[in-house]
């Protein structure tokens, strides 16, 4: 399984995004400056922007999606229950995956920006998915909910999972880091050697990092453990 | 100075609350009411009973500098440079000088090739910074911040801080669920479930919540 941008160009205005490279099963950490090409890698990886130049290629992969960075983008139904119905999964099952059992008839636009995030998310996550691409998937969480997420990521890694996130203190498992840097699309390379080189790192990870102590990973667990070796 | 007095309103169920001048926090669970009393404070909504003020006087729309936790909420106008510039020109500042600023405030964060741009063009986090700006331009004696730094970079977020604690804003009230923001202002506010948990200084705070995951990094690491 595979997805491949071969020598994708895509432009808007005098700016360019730029890429040549190839994702394989496992989870992927993707970050970069504000306006650096994020979302855009997302949108060309999931096949909802067409690129100027160069191909989106899809080896084995049949089952694909993408989540929003803002979830009310993804908002189809009136109700908790039709909203989930929309993503084909069971809508009590859904609700309380995300803690909200038993409110499956409100409004999703009732909802705080972090419950709906966290709903639409467990939707997705109810799934299994050969390409699952989630745009800025913490934004909006509470630390309780990105934990939730991290875990749900992990239970997907045996598929390809791109995350763009600017979140700094709790990410997921990771095989492998990239970087947006204007436009151009950089490999990093594998955990935790890619660390050393990361260029816009979270602050707990350049903390450390600062102190000459490289995490093995980035999970809270690992961050945590980082921090009692820097204490020693 | 904020003051909350018997506020019913949706979630929110809040007896008594003063919220002095300086920065304050405002954290706790997803739909815990944060939003709800951060628009309340810009005036955004109104109490179905009880009452809030800001400096004594009851908030109305545009009162307050505010960043909705929805970026594109935050844009009236479809060109940059006018959505930074509509602050002023609602004021009436001459052109001249409203173009001036515009130009100014956009370097500050590297926005300044940006002003042509149609805002459904920026990126989430250009959205935000476009907001901040937009918020900053006219000099708000009263900001109110709804979790903007969760669509930011590191390098992003420190700038945005500097603009905000340069700002000359007396008082700043943010919702954040990065806690090492939340442990960098004066006081901190926890919401649970619609009510005031506790409220008090970073240090009188974040004790309690040393076996959580909302303990900040910051406090961890020894910094």
């Amino acid at each position: 399984m595979k997805l491949s941008l071969s020598a994708v160009e895509w432009n808007a205005g005098s700016w360019k995004f730029r890429a040549d490279e190839t994702f394989t099963p496992g989870v992927h950490l993707v970050s970069g400056r504000v306006g650096s090409g994020k979302t855009t890698l997302a949108l060309l990886s999931a096949r909802l922007l067409q690129p100027d130049a160069g191909a989106v290629e899809y080896e084995d992969i049949r089952s694909r999606t993408l989540s929003f960075q803002y979830p009310e983008y993804h908002i189809t139904g009136s109700t908790l229950h039709e909203e989930a119905e929309s993503y084909g999964v069971n809508p009590s099952a859904a609700c309380a995956r995300a803690g909200l059992a038993g409110r499956w008839d409100e409004d999703p636009f009732r909802l705080s920006r972090g419950e709906l995030k966290l709903f639409q998310l467990s939707c997705l996550f109810m799934r299994q998915w050969d390409l699952l691409i989630l745009d800025e998937p913490f934004s909006a969480l509470d630390c309780r909910g990105k934990l939730a997420v991290c875990r749900s990521i992990g239970e997907n890694r045996s598929g390809i999972v791109l995350v763009s996130t600017h979140e700094q203190h709790i990410l997921p498992k990771t095989d492998y880091l990239w970087e947006m840097r204007t436009g151009k699309l950089t490999f990093r390379g594998p955990l935790p050697e890619a660390i050393t080189a990361w260029e816009s790192a979270p602050g707990p990870v350049r903390m450390l990092r600062e102190q000459g102590v490289i995490p093995a990973n980035l999970t809270r667990d690992d961050i945590l453990e980082a921090v009692c070796r820097m204490h020693e | 100075m904020i003051e909350v007095r018997d506020l019913v309103y949706r979630v929110l169920r809040i007896g008594g609350l003063v919220i002095p001048d300086g920065s304050t926090a405002l954290i706790g669970t997803n739909g815990s009411g944060k939003t709800t009393l951060l628009r309340l404070m810009a005036g955004l909504a109104r109490p179905d009973s009880g009452s809030i003020t800001v400096d004594g006087t009851v908030p109305v729309p545009g009162s307050t500098g505010l960043i909705d936790e929805y970026p594109d909420r935050n844009a009236l106008f479809s060109r940059l440079a006018d959505e930074l510039a509509a602050p002023l020109r609602f004021r009436h500042i001459p052109c001249e000088e409203a173009d001036r600023r515009v130009r100014m405030a956009a370097a500050t964060v590297g926005l300044e090739d940006s002003l042509e741009r149609s805002m459904d063009t920026l990126s989430g986090g250009e959205k935000v910074l476009a907001a901040l700006l937009s918020a900053l331009i006219s000099s708000p004696e009263i900001l109110i911040l709804d979790e903007f730094d969760s669509h930011l970079d590191f390098d992003s977020l420190l700038l945005a801080e500097n603009l905000i604690s340069s700002s000359g804003a007396r008082t700043v009230v943010r919702c954040t669920q990065n806690m090492d923001l939340a442990a960098r202002c004066g006081r901190v506010i926890v919401l649970h479930r619609g009510m005031v948990l506790r409220a008090g200084s970073p240090e009188e705070i974040f004790p309690t919540l040393e076996e959580t995951c909302c303990y900040p990094f910051s406090r961890r690491a020894g910094r």
